[in-house]
């Protein structure tokens, strides 16, 4: 067994050589074949499943608004019941780290199952194929196709298939835009033919990369610009499930007779009948060992138990195994590598519910009136001119209480009466402190800002601020 | 491995996919900071929207981090055949 990050033939000293030129060669286009079985049926769920969410999710609403929208142009993500602004890019930041954390525990513990039915370039290859299949054909009609001169019929075939795709790609690319932009609104200027320059961009941009990596680049993705299929190996360990052939039942291969006697003709349980090979979404053949272009898609082990069935052998010749399994020692799922990865993601999920329950929906932000330090007024006092902006991120109005203090007999003067900011509004306050030149110890004091709901005592901040008087 | 060998596909990729991601971060990072409409480029208030602000920046910042790694793809192909003088006959 090699590790998941070498490739080749395993154990060869000039196997290095032999993967650089492979890895450099041009690469010759691979005609999966297609394969029913149950990991096939799994894989239709995903494909179906999540491309079904991608695709309507933007559509779906709540409480009045889009139910997932990046709203980039006023910069507020909206997901579901949750309002995020850019005050809370803490709050996204934590959830990038916590999904990065859970792929590493389903890595550790179910090897690359997010490649083989999860990731976006799976299940938009996926859908391309399918698409592709419609259109020219099983793989066998495919390769035909393609070894013909262009003539009518393979120009039509060909157009058909490439319009479809640049369809679906296209139908993506806008979708993806209505992630960032509210879609109905963006459906309505697309039918008037009225997009913005920079929305138009995007459609074609995403859809353009759809279009590239689903119709043409595929397995390539995942061989030369996935980081994910690079660094995968490190969280594998010898329990984590993995696709193997077991050589010592499938060696010594040969073809046979159904009705012969593997053991009579000295042959193990493989029949080489290279389906495994042809049902590779990246062309590996799986029985040269575990390979880092193995996406764990498992298509290889619904296409040899097919066959095992036909020959009246037992299934899982290419089975979902583990390196310690395949050897007789005993699987373990709770060991350290797991218990910390577990540990880790429990704690920050933790930590992340509390603190995101003890968010205040209220912003203060101070800005100091750069133009004037500082003025004298009438009566002798020393005037600081400050502009506040108060965000309600709340999903109720509030009228609002601002109270300052740090300097003794300090006072605060505002042109408004009440300060009353509607749900996801932003209010700017302009406000003058006045205090006594005596009480002014130092050139620049400071001062805190409190503002709270009246309302509700608990959305209350503070804000810093300098108060600069004469030296 | 001599230059010759890797093909233009392949430079491409290397430099551009990973100064793609590097750029997205960098955007998301840098707008969640600076809002679009208090920035006065070059001392000049804007007339572009916040969308396209945001796409501007994106697509210099993806032209920055791709010079970068433009410049990581010649000295490595360059130390390479520095290393092994003879693979450039080949």
């Amino acid at each position: 067994m090699t590790s998941p990050s070498s490739a080749g033939s395993p154990g060869a000293p000039k196997s290095d050589d032999h993967v650089e030129q492979s890895l450099y060669a041009k690469a010759e286009k691979i005609y999966p074949r297609e394969v029913h079985g149950l990991f096939a049926r799994l894989r239709t769920l995903g494909v179906l499943g999540l491309l079904g969410l991608y695709y309507i999710l933007p559509w779906m609403r709540w409480d009045g608004h889009q139910a997932l929208l990046f709203d980039l142009p006023a910069r507020k993500f909206y997901i579901f019941f949750v309002t995020l602004w850019p005050q809370d890019f803490f709050y996204l930041a934590v959830m990038l780290i916590l999904a990065g954390l859970l792929l590493f525990f389903v890595t550790a513990l179910a090897g690359r199952i997010w490649c083989g039915y999860a990731c976006p370039q799976t299940v938009w290859t996926e859908a391309f194929l399918w698409i592709e299949r419609k259109v020219e054909g099983d793989r066998m009609k495919q390769q035909k196709l393609d070894a013909l001169p262009l003539n009518g019929r393979k120009l039509r075939i060909k157009a058909t298939k490439h319009f479809l795709w640049l369809a679906f790609a296209a139908w993506t690319g806008f979708t993806f835009v209505g992630y960032f932009t509210p879609i109905i609104e963006l459906g309505q200027r697309l039918l008037s033919f009225n997009l913005g320059p920079w929305e138009t961009f995007w459609v074609i941009f995403y859809g353009f990369a759809t279009y590239g990596n689903a119709g043409f680049m595929r397995e390539q993705v995942c061989k030369y610009m996935c980081p994910y299929a690079r660094f995968q190996s490190a969280m594998f360990d010898s329990d984590t499930l993995i696709v193997s052939y077991l050589p010592e039942r499938g060696e010594p291969r040969g073809s046979r007779k159904r009705s012969a006697d593997p053991t009579a003709l000295g042959l193990g349980d493989c029949i080489d009948c290279t389906l495994c090979v042809q049902v590779c979404p990246t062309g590996i053949d799986i029985r040269k060992g575990l390979q880092y272009e193995c996406i764990a898609c498992s298509a290889c082990i619904d296409a040899c138990d097919d066959v095992m069935d036909k020959m009246g052998y037992d299934k899982g010749l290419i089975a979902y195994t583990t390196e310690n399994a395949m050897e007789g020692k005993k699987a373990s799922i709770f060991r350290p590598r797991i218990i910390i990865y577990a540990v880790f993601l429990v704690a920050i999920m933790a930590a992340f519910a509390y603190s995101f329950s003890q968010r205040i929906p209220l912003g203060l932000d101070v800005i100091r009136d750069r133009n004037t330090l500082y003025r004298e007024t009438s009566e002798g006092l020393i005037e600081n001119v400050y502009i506040l902006k108060i965000l309600n991120m709340d999903k109720l109005q509030h009228q609002y209480e601002l109270t300052v203090s740090g300097i003794p007999g300090l006072t605060l003067h505002k042109d408004m009466a009440t300060i009353v900011v509607a749900s996801g509004g932003v209010q700017e306050l302009p406000v003058r402190l006045r205090a006594d030149e005596a009480e002014l110890v130092v050139r620049s004091s400071d001062v805190v800002f409190s503002l709270v709901a009246i309302d509700n005592d608990k959305l209350s901040v503070t804000e810093d601020a300098r108060f600069l008087g004469p030296q | 491995m001599t230059e010759q060998q890797v093909p233009k596909t392949q430079k491409c990729i290397a430099v551009l996919w990973p100064s793609f991601m590097v750029a997205i971060v960098a955007t998301g990072l840098f707008f969640s900071a600076f809002d679009p409409d208090d920035l006065y480029p070059f001392g000049e208030q804007t007339e572009i929207s916040r969308m396209g602000i945001y796409s501007i920046g994106f697509l210099v910042f993806w032209l920055i981090t791709a010079v970068s790694g433009i410049g990581t793809l010649y000295f490595a192909i360059t130390n390479c055949m520095r290393r092994n003088p003879d693979s450039r006959d080949q």
